[in-house]
């Protein structure tokens, strides 16, 4: 088996040419798709992924420098698509991991045909009087100030959790294992590299269609960003969903799988569009060589 | 709300999946010094600090809906006036008329909150001495290096006879100043590997290692000695079998654990050296059938600082118990592990796991 396989508990299943890449945001692991992902496994490859330091990963890979900035993660999703020769895949990534999903595609092209992103952000803090991000600073270190404390108890926090699951024994298992299960020290650092990164220069490079799912009332990415992310993300298309809160793949899965099979059929006539646009056919010409 | 349960010494809090509020006891309204009103209709996010929003979705939230439930969460609470109210959650989640509800008890922990600021503050504090003890030891070892090696360099220039006829007995002393220089140059070395494996300094390069070339390589430096003492050394490993690691770092790994199988093994038994792999791990496994180690002290032997009460090993090759705190941090650097079997009487296998590589591109 290829090592990356392994280190980033890459899961495939489900069939047909193309490819959806799944990507976790912060905070838990590949388990947050369960109640999407199976729904594109009838037309799709669906691979699923853990981030070095989050669910069962191998948290030995995990390294202070490589993670200590959003390109490290980037670095992660590249490998797993090296790993598994992925070509034109669609990056479907939550939270945080709409960004990394748009640093990996500025990085590798080819690896990418579109990029759906569920409640991104490319700057938490508001910044002066023309961006609000939703945050002040003071309001991050109350967050990092909640996890030390979750933290603090932490074996206690996962021991009862899989209790709940008594007739499935195999998930309580698999949840027994990794969700949430990172490491607190990992887990504050991703938090800090989320949550005071600020990557709207790089949204001008983005070159693949993308479609942000802007969630109604979402305390983490406010409507605000989403239409900020839409006007600087060349080619963005902006879908207000009825979902309320920022995982609206765990708290609404319906009305996710539906707003994106509708944007996924409508793909090969993006493409052809995007084909005949000359900004777009430098990459066209990256993904044939 | 029933009566007892609205004025009940806890908050009682249920929602939607969307965050709804759906009920609220009038004890969490008043700690929130909130109208009811205000907070029936509303979503879970108005009642949250910012900070402790986001932790809901990114791990309440979450957990709860994976999970079914969520015990002793630490949230903060935001009251109307702006002030933050610490509380401690459990919840469970049930399906209602076709709708899943959320159920919370939540209880304010004032004082506790004051209590675990302080446990975390002492932690910081304690991590921070930890590294600058780690740094002074690391500063420490460079500077009483480059002395030692002066006094190596010039005890073999005096026995040189370069500056003048040197006496057979100052010979044997020169000889002795320079075996201690020696061992005290082994244990500084020791001393800075492990601090800067504790700060994380420490770089590996990884590449593709022949096992069985490591190995030889390993024995062939310590055969010598295992002749001395009168115990049959062996090597066995699978040909062709290659790993992922830094050569260098795995040769001091193999040093360390074969020079302790040569400590701990008596005059007339067998340490040997094998490897094989089961994919993707190959395993290198030392195996020596000397005492054994008890099963309480099985976990303690990886701790720095710390030597197994092992009786027969004469004080001089005690060494300060860095040997195989270093080399399992080391397999760990390789994105390896090192592990132990005993059985006091039958001898121990140390194990080292690493990454097979994979077929050559």
């Amino acid at each position: 088996m290829h090592p990356i396989l392994a280190r980033n508990n890459v899961r495939v299943s489900g069939r047909g040419s193309r490819t959806l890449l799944f990507a976790h945001g912060f905070g838990c692991d590949q388990n947050m798709w369960r109640f999407v992902a199976p729904a594109f496994e009838d037309e799709y490859r669906v691979v699923l992924f853990d981030y070095v330091g989050s669910g069962r990963s191998d948290a030995r890979a995990w390294d202070p420098q490589r993670y200590g900035s959003l390109e490290g993660y980037a670095q992660d999703v590249l490998d797993v698509c090296e790993a598994l020769d992925l070509h034109d895949a669609t990056f479907v990534g939550h939270s945080v991991s709409g960004m990394i999903g748009i640093l990996a595609a500025i990085r590798e092209p080819a690896r990418f045909d579109d990029l759906i992103l569920i409640g991104p952000s490319p700057r938490y803090l508001n910044d002066g009087p023309d961006y609000v991000g939703g945050f002040e600073r003071a309001d991050l270190e109350g967050l990092l100030e909640v996890m030390d404390k979750n933290y603090l108890g932490w074996a206690s926090y996962l021991a009862p959790i899989v209790m709940q699951n008594a007739g499935r024994p195999e998930l309580t298992r698999e949840l027994e294992e990794s969700f949430c299960s990172t490491d607190p020290k990992i887990a504050r650092r991703f938090a800090e590299v989320t949550f005071f990164s600020d990557n709207r220069k790089d949204l001008a490079n983005v070159t693949h269609p993308s479609l942000i799912l802007q969630c109604s009332e979402d305390a983490i990415a406010p409507s605000a960003v989403g239409d900020y992310l839409a006007r600087s993300i060349p080619g963005a298309t902006l879908r207000r969903l009825r979902a309320t809160g920022h995982c609206p793949h765990m708290s609404h899965p319906e009305e996710t799988i539906e707003v994106m099979r509708e944007y996924l059929a409508a793909a090969p006539s993006r493409r052809e569009q995007a084909a005949a646009s000359p900004s777009i056919r430098h990459r066209e010409s990256w993904t044939r060589s | 709300m029933d009566e007892i349960l609205n004025d009940a010494p806890c908050g009682l809090l249920s929602f939607f999946d969307d965050g709804r509020i759906l009920r609220i006891n009038a004890t969490l309204c008043r700690w929130l010094g909130r109208p009811r009103e205000d907070l029936d209709s509303g979503t879970i996010d108005r009642i949250l600090s910012p900070g402790a929003r986001v932790f809901y979705q990114t791990h309440f939230f979450p957990l709860l809906k994976i999970s079914g439930a969520a015990e002793e969460i630490y949230l903060t609470l935001q009251g109307g006036n702006g002030e933050l109210v610490p509380v401690m959650v459990n919840a469970v989640r049930r399906v209602a008329d076709g709708s899943a509800v959320n159920d919370c008890v939540v209880v304010r922990m004032r004082q506790r909150d004051r209590f675990e600021d302080e446990l975390i503050q002492a932690r910081r504090v304690a991590e921070e001495a930890s590294q600058a003890k780690s740094r002074f030891l690391s500063m420490m070892s460079h500077e009483l290096r480059t002395p030692l090696q002066a006094i190596a360099l010039f005890a073999e220039l005096l026995a040189s006879g370069k500056h003048g006829p040197v006496t057979g007995e100052q010979l044997d002393d020169l000889r002795r100043i320079r075996t201690a220089t020696g061992s005290l140059v082994a244990l500084i070395e020791d001393i800075l590997n492990f601090a800067r494996l504790e700060t994380g300094k420490l770089e590996v390069r990884m590449e593709r290692v022949e096992v069985a070339g490591a190995i030889r390589r390993a024995g062939s430096l310590l055969r010598p000695r295992f002749e001395e003492a009168g115990i049959e050394y062996q090597e066995s490993a699978v040909p062709g079998l290659e790993a992922v690691a830094d050569p260098v770092r795995l040769q001091q790994v193999l040093l360390n654990l074969l020079t302790n199988a040569l400590k701990f093994t008596p005059r007339g038994g067998t340490v040997r050296c094998e490897a094989d792999a089961s994919d993707p791990t190959v395993r290198i496994r030392v195996r020596d059938t000397g005492s054994g180690i008890p099963a309480a002290d099985l976990q303690r032997i990886f701790d720095p600082f710390v030597q197994v009460e092992r009786t027969r090993v004469p004080t001089g090759q005690r060494g300060v118990g860095l040997g195989l705190a270093i080399s399992r941090e080391l397999a760990r650097a390789m994105r390896g592990d090192l592990t132990v079997d005993s059985e006091p009487g039958q001898g121990s296998v140390f194990t080292v796991e690493l990454s097979a590589a994979g077929p050559e591109v």
